[in-house]
């Protein structure tokens, strides 16, 4: 052991999950109302993750609100992603959807209501009726604080079930038997600075997405990827890495989220011209076309020279002819947020906005149950045994190469409860705990004991900030050969900096400086992983927009790209088939066609 | 030690005394007498200036004012209780203390309120 | 007694200055509150010049510009940035809220101090420790309870009138601004719910779904739970999301004597 002798102080429990936002939660009351025991460790109190700021809602053909089908949400999720997502998944998302969010309401969740009582269910991108021919009412929202109404609810499920929850410890890293099956994770505790084993027979990772790897973002400051850093540094793969989504309207400047549900209300995009330039692009759906699209159009429109503002590089989202009866009842916290802000009194003025990144399709490789998967010889498809991801920080892939708006709440309770399901049928209570390797912490101790002590030239931030410019730069909504090699180049001197760290805090109690130290190397691993897959994609699909090569390549390309990045930094590439079949006879695998909304 | 106890055990405490809504509510009762009251009161202040002993005597001992005075002195002692009772309960943490002053400041309460009372009836009755 | 003074231990002794960097344009002074508890020393309040030319609009960007550029060791919670989160709870100018929406110009004229969320006990620098606030949450049963089943295959109804008897009360996000702000709170966090817990009692007793609002009102009705609230409406005024607490509270009591008559 380096250094100190580090105290470990031993849980056991049958199951950890790693994270307590939308997916964890869901996971954890699960797994607490089957009788596994069950621990949630969480950097950061439940009801502060960043489920919290989803706005617009959580989408399921329910019908509340007009003809609706799941096959017809099925079939706009397979197009949304741009057919990169696994269809099997897929069916088994949209065909639960109904079911899921009928259970979030009994659950208690707030639920905005029409007049006959139901859910109400709102437009969004790319969302239709009979296969693309109609618009769908299709997302449930609580006005525009679903997210917030959903994460609060579960926490409150997950205390009616008496769940385990260990609040401000932050995992350090995996701890893997001889076998390589994952039997616990190390976690660090703020409020004491002690240092906890959490030993089980299964780790859940739940801890969202990367968002803070870009310098403007929707992502909270504690969308940090650790999920995909406790996993690279594994030695396991993530998983359509490229594929980075950027909302259309973040506030310009703030980058604070605009919810889609504006649009899905009536409002809509305009450049300098004051043209409804979204016409051009999606004659049919218009501003609800899905969000690389318009993403796209808007970066395009600015580049183009029809921005606004001083320096014409933003765009006016207006909402104002909604009046404020309906502002006020559907929309009451874009507003609030839209004066905060930009200082924008939404009655009167238009919002300006900007794509701004904000999901991030790719992340932990898993199956439908939520069981991580890896590459094996021929088998693409095999289970890492006793790892577990859900939410953002998976990617199993429900999404694509691109997620639809309100997909993603839906993806967080389905697989969380799917995982909490698939726990509860391979893992039996009480089971005894195999004897880990003595050596089995060594090497997160001598991690741990290298950053708390490190003496470097650079500060965190300063590194941090030169991974933000580069990837805003060189991993943004289109992409070149030259800004990605150039972007590539420069994170993986980024990487090599993070030798020099310096911590500043030496002290045991709450020390944000060494944690960010940690969130850092996370963001980092996550990066290089997105640039250099982006780099080596040479196609254009859903959010991976390539200049030079600006058609989907379905014959060489329809794959999913596995990379994995090794203590230095260097990633290299595998690949898994996309899963093109269906679950059940239920429904037909859509085949690919051209995508145009 | 409290520090061994779940936060739970700590925030459920003794549970809950069920009650509590008969003091906010003659809490509320006693004030709006007295408010009712205290106009009254303010009247009879007022006349006094122009009376002596035996006429103020005389006025005070009209069964009608004599009716108001003993109700107005109740109500001054029992909306005084209760004002008190929250103040120590807000301020004074030991439970010896807490019980000390609380009994001692409904006795002194209620050794008021009879006083009035008898002084009152006293004049009313003429002894 | 109630303690009214801070126990030697605990008083604030003035701090280290950092000034701004050469060519600073516009700076402003932020005096911040400092505890380490692996030292022994006291709390301090350290100064930080900040070049507003070079931050953010917000109190929560200085505070990360300190952190980032300044004073690594400058310790506080944070994450959405939005207000949506409740992590950036503290007490601002003398004010509870959320340093993520409020402007630095704003504040007060002068230097901006800022303290952690006041009368908690801390855990270092702004970091209050909320557990005995979560507690109390958790103690008053915070999710739905119902008799009569769920409907197999669809939502419960809920009409859109009573639906919007929770608006003002489930956008709350527990982030202790108003509970702090309360002097009965202050005197008695132990015993009394404090307006945030009873704004979440509130939302769970109108709503048209629950079926427990008889016992959630016998739990409630407490000299200490409930009726430490003596209107003093600092709750209402401090709160960042622009809720009425003291509101709840009343309509609480309103039920407590209407179910007796």
């Amino acid at each position: 052991m380096a250094g100190t002798a580090y105290k470990i102080q031993e849980h056991k429990y049958d199951i950890v999950v790693v994270g307590a936002g939308g997916a964890g939660l869901r996971a954890t009351m699960g797994l607490a109302a089957t009788g596994l025991s069950t621990a949630c460790v969480t950097k950061v109190f439940p009801t502060r993750s960043h489920t919290v700021a989803a706005q617009g809602g959580i989408s399921a053909a329910l019908g509340n609100m007009g003809h609706d089908d799941w096959r017809f949400h099925f079939y706009d999720t397979v197009k949304g992603g741009d057919w990169l997502g696994d269809q099997d998944a897929i069916e088994y998302m949209c065909k639960h959807a109904p079911a899921a969010v009928i259970e979030l309401e009994h659950f208690g969740v707030p639920f905005s209501r029409t007049e006959e009582g139901r859910i109400y269910q709102r437009p969004f991108g790319g969302m239709t009726t009979d296969y693309g021919k109609g618009v769908a009412q299709r997302t449930c929202a609580a006005a525009d604080r679903t997210g917030h109404a959903i994460l609060h609810t579960l926490y409150q499920q997950a205390l009616k079930h008496h769940a385990q929850f260990y609040i401000e410890y932050f995992a350090l890293d995996l701890i893997f038997d001889q076998d390589g099956a994952c039997r616990g994770v190390l976690a660090l505790d703020l409020n004491e600075g002690t240092l906890h084993l959490f030993r089980a027979h299964g780790v859940v990772i739940a801890t969202g997405g990367y968002g803070r790897a870009y310098f403007s973002c929707t992502s909270a400051h504690t969308c940090t990827g650790d999920g995909g850093g406790l996993v690279l540094r594994a030695g396991l793969p993530l998983q359509d890495m490229e594929f980075v989504q950027f909302h259309p309207t973040g506030i310009y400047g703030a980058g604070c989220l605009i919810t889609e549900g504006v649009r899905g209300e009536g409002g809509f995009l305009t450049n300098s011209k004051g043209e409804r330039f979204m016409e051009r692009y999606a004659p049919n759906a218009k501003d609800l076309a899905s969000r690389d699209v318009v993403s796209r159009a808007m970066t395009i429109e600015i580049r183009e020279g029809r921005g606004v503002g001083e320096h014409h590089d933003h765009i006016f989202l207006n909402l104002q002819h909604l009046g404020a009866d309906t502002l006020h009842e559907k929309l009451p916290g874009i507003s609030e947020s839209a004066r905060i802000f930009a200082g924008v009194d939404v009655t009167k003025q238009p919002i300006p906005v900007l794509p701004t990144v904000h999901y991030n399709m790719g992340g932990i490789p898993t199956n439908y149950h939520g069981e991580v998967v890896r590459k094996v010889g021929d088998d693409p498809d095999r289970i890492v045994e006793g790892l577990y991801s859900i939410g953002e920080a998976a990617c199993v892939s429900v999404h694509g190469g691109n997620r639809l708006g309100s997909n993603s709440l839906l993806d967080l309770v389905v697989f969380g409860r799917a995982v909490a399901q698939r726990c509860a049928e391979t893992i039996k209570p009480d089971t005894p705990h195999k004897p880990l390797p003595a050596s089995a912490c060594d090497e997160a101790l001598t991690r741990l004991d290298g950053l708390r002590n490190a003496k470097g030239s650079l500060p965190t931030a300063q590194i941090r900030l030169d991974m933000q410019r580069t990837m805003q730069a060189d991993a943004a909504v289109f992409r070149t050969e030259k800004t990605l090699q150039e972007g590539c180049a420069k994170m993986d001197k980024v990487f090599a900096s993070f030798a020099d760290v310096r911590v500043a805090d030496r002290s045991l109690v709450w020390n944000s400086d060494l944690i960010e130290t940690y969130e850092l190397n996370n963001l980092l691993y996550n990066a290089v992983a997105t640039i250099h897959s982006a780099e080596q994609r040479h196609e254009s699909r859903g959010a991976h927009a390539r200049e030079d090569y600006p058609e989907r390549d379905d014959v060489n390309w329809m794959k999913h790209t596995l990379v994995s990045v090794d203590a230095n930094g260097k990633c290299s590439f595998d690949y898994r088939p996309v899963h093109t079949n269906t679950l059940t006879s239920d429904v037909e695998t859509v085949p690919p066609k051209k995508r145009v909304y | 030690m409290t520090a061994l106890r779940t936060p739970l055990k700590t925030a459920l405490a003794l549970g809950s005394a069920k009650h509590g809504v008969h003091h906010f509510l003659v809490q509320r009762i006693t004030a709006v007498a007295l408010l009712l009251l205290g106009l009254w009161f303010v009247w009879l202040v007022l006349r006094l200036p122009g009376l002596d002993y035996a006429g103020a005597h005389a006025l005070l001992a009209e069964p009608c004012n004599a009716l108001l005075m003993a109700l107005f002195v109740i109500a001054v002692f029992w909306h005084a209780q209760l004002g008190l009772q929250v103040v120590i309960e807000d301020y004074v943490h030991s439970h010896g203390w807490q019980l000390v002053l609380q009994v001692a400041i409904r006795l002194l309460c209620i050794l008021g309120a009879a006083a009035g009372v008898l002084a009152v009836l006293r004049i009313a009755l003429g002894r | 007694m109630a303690e009214f003074s801070l126990p030697r231990n605990s008083r604030i002794q003035p701090g280290k200055h950092f000034p701004a960097s050469e060519g600073a344009k516009r700076t402003r002074t932020f005096r911040i509150y400092r505890w380490d508890p692996d030292t022994s020393d006291n709390p301090r309040m350290d100064t930080y010049e900040v070049d507003l030319a070079t931050c953010g609009p917000m109190v929560l960007d200085a505070l990360l510009k300190i952190k980032n550029e300044i004073d690594a060791t400058l310790t506080l919670r944070r994450s959405c940035r939005e207000g949506i989160c409740g992590s950036c709870a503290m007490n601002i100018d003398g004010t509870n809220t959320l340093a993520c929406i409020t402007a630095i110009d704003d504040c007060k004229a002068g230097d901006v101090s800022i303290h952690p969320l006041p009368h908690m006990p801390v855990v270092k620098d702004l970091v209050p420790d909320l557990t005995h606030f979560y507690a109390q949450h958790a103690s008053i049963k915070p999710w739905l309870q119902t008799k009569s089943p769920a409907p197999p295959d669809r939502e419960r109804l809920q009409s859109r009138e009573d639906r919007a008897r929770l608006d003002g009360l489930y956008e709350c996000i527990l982030c202790a601004c108003c509970s702090t702000a309360c002097p009965s709170y202050w005197w008695n966090a132990d015993r009394y719910l404090g307006p945030a817990i009873l704004l979440q009692a509130y939302r769970w007793i109108v709503d048209s779904r629950d079926e427990a609002t008889g016992e959630r009102l016998d739990e409630l009705e407490d000299p200490f739970k409930l009726y430490r609230c003596h209107t003093i409406m600092n709750c209402t005024r401090t709160c960042p999301k622009g809720l009425n607490p003291a509101k709840a509270i009343a309509n609480i009591k309103k039920l407590l004597v209407e179910r007796r008559g």
